[in-house]
């Protein structure tokens, strides 16, 4: 009974994306001129923005504050919705061009395009502050619960938030560094996976308060390897230091030629960029492949017509769900291996003096 | 490719936000979560050791309680078995002092029989030798001239009345 009924609901569901298809595509018809462009798209989605879209809807998107400082240094501060279509507000327009691709510009004394100071909030600095609102709204409750009831164990959400803390403090930090350096870097460690972890799933909600891609940002991966950069060689000990610029290796190794030293350096760096690679690359290419698959359905239904366009979203709302929950897993692996990661330098930066 | 360009703006925000995040995080929630995970998990290590502690302790109680139990059972036979003891000594000392009591009750019995036997045997005698006398005298009486013959005869009568009694 239950199986037939899931299978018919099943059924209908797809019977009824195709069908939505069709219609939509028999009512995109009428605009011959609207060439569907897949990689114009695909990237649309994937970069930042000055406002911020909602559903259904092209020509009305949440306006964000943007603040530019000009030439001459003067902060000017506007509503997005004031250059949405091509307009100028105070001498700022939005360049279209491919030199400034949908980046604010204005146009100086010289009568030269140029790129004022640009720390406006865009779609991604609000879904940020989203983040940092939900990541507190997480943990700040479990501190709370801990300070009411003492060792009692929460229950529900709380509890669920105090399990993931758990898993990562104790499996992690602390197996990782031991419990009394675990206990000083925990705090950093902490903040960093479940910041990426919340993003990383608010990256795969759709609509407004989620939807941004955040962690596929390579100046938010950025800022987060550097924070791990800076954990690791503030707190690097003397010997971290020394086997740095002068490993314990056969000495033609680093004397007249610092081979093994400048290796070493060049590691110290290619740590944190890998870590920031990753998570970009991983959270980018996996919004990328659900927008692909997307993108099929218009693509087929330009070149073969109605026909073959509801088959194909069918199948390529198959695969886009089956992506979605792959993407949902390697969210949380690649909060978990950036935490792991960063733990792991940290512990290797915290070298004691161990042979004689 | 715009993708791989950082933008500046962006950095600055996440910078600030992040610094933000990890200074509330670590100011309000880390330290007081951090606290209690690593002190719940002592308190589970010792409750286990405690639950174990007790565990041992109630079963080496139990063994201790068997061997008391067994030794107050020991001495309970023990003291009955003294008792039963004593019973019988007892009882063998009263009838031994019965019986000697019952001896000497006897034997004076026996001695004060004697001595009136002796007494009657006394008094009987000088009873027959009375009557002897008083027959003496009579036959005497009768018979003045006594002969030999008389007096043989009183003599055997006298024995005869000795051997009687």
């Amino acid at each position: 009974m239950k199986k037939h009924s899931i299978l018919i609901i099943c059924i209908t569901l797809v019977v009824l994306a195709a069908a939505l298809s069709i219609a939509l595509f028999d009512h995109s018809h009428h605009d011959e001129n609207a060439k569907f462009d897949a990689k114009e798209t695909i990237f649309d989605h994937l970069v930042d923005h000055y406002s911020w879209e909602v559903p259904f809807s092209h020509s009305h998107k949440i306006p964000l504050p943007i603040i530019v400082r000009d030439y001459e240094g003067d902060w000017h501060c506007f509503m997005s919705n004031k250059v949405e279509h091509g307009e100028s507000c105070e001498g700022f327009y939005i360049d279209q061009s491919e030199a400034y691709n949908g980046k604010i510009v204005s146009v100086n004394d010289k009568g030269e395009v140029y790129r004022p100071l640009d720390i406006s909030i865009t779609k991604n600095v609000a879904a940020l502050f989203i983040t940092i609102i939900v990541v507190c709204l997480c943990v700040l409750p479990l501190a709370r619960w801990y300070k009411k009831n003492g060792n009692k164990a929460p229950r529900g959400f709380v509890g669920a938030i105090e399990m993931l803390t758990c898993m990562i403090y104790d499996d992690v930090i602390k197996s990782i560094l031991g419990p009394e350096k675990g206990r000083r870097f925990a705090p950093y460690l902490l903040t960093a996976f479940y910041f990426i972890f919340v993003s990383n799933l608010m990256g795969l909600m759709v609509i407004f308060p989620a939807g941004a891609n955040l962690t596929g940002n390579l100046a938010v991966t950025m800022v987060l390897a550097i924070c791990t950069f800076l954990a690791v060689n503030i707190f690097g000990t003397k010997e971290y230091w020394k086997e740095i610029f002068w490993p314990d290796v056969p000495i033609f190794l680093k004397a007249p030629l610092p081979i093994m030293p400048f290796i070493e350096i060049f590691g110290v760096f290619t740590k944190p960029i890998a870590l920031m690679v990753r998570l970009f690359a991983n959270m980018m290419g996996g919004h990328m492949i659900v927008l692909v698959l997307l993108s099929l359905i218009f693509i087929f239904k330009e070149m073969g017509g109605v026909a073959i366009a509801g088959g194909t979203t069918v199948l390529s709302l198959g695969f886009t769900l089956f992506m979605y929950i792959i993407d949902t897993l390697v969210s949380y692996i690649q909060a978990y291996v950036f935490t792991m990661l960063s733990t792991i330098f940290i512990s290797l930066a915290q070298v004691e003096h161990h042979h004689e | 490719m715009e993708l791989f360009m950082p933008e500046a703006g962006l950095i600055f925000w996440m910078f600030v936000a992040f610094v933000l995040l990890l200074g509330i995080l670590a100011k309000f929630g880390w330290p007081t979560i951090t606290k209690m995970v690593d002190e719940r998990a002592t308190l589970i290590d010792k409750g286990v050791e405690y639950a174990e502690a007790a565990k041992a302790s109630l079963e080496d109680s139990e063994t201790q309680a068997r061997a008391i139990l067994a030794e107050a059972n020991r001495q309970q036979l023990e003291i009955l078995q003294e008792a039963a003891q004593m019973k019988s000594q007892i009882i063998d000392e009263a009838k031994k002092a019965a019986a000697a009591e019952a001896k000497k009750l006897v034997d004076a019995a026996a001695i004060s029989i004697e001595q009136s036997r002796k007494e009657a045997e006394l008094q009987f005698r000088q009873e027959v030798s009375q009557f002897a006398l008083t027959i003496a005298e009579n036959i005497i009486r009768k018979e003045l001239a006594g002969d030999k013959a008389q007096a043989e005869m009183v003599e055997q009568l006298l024995n005869e009345l000795e051997h009687k009694n």
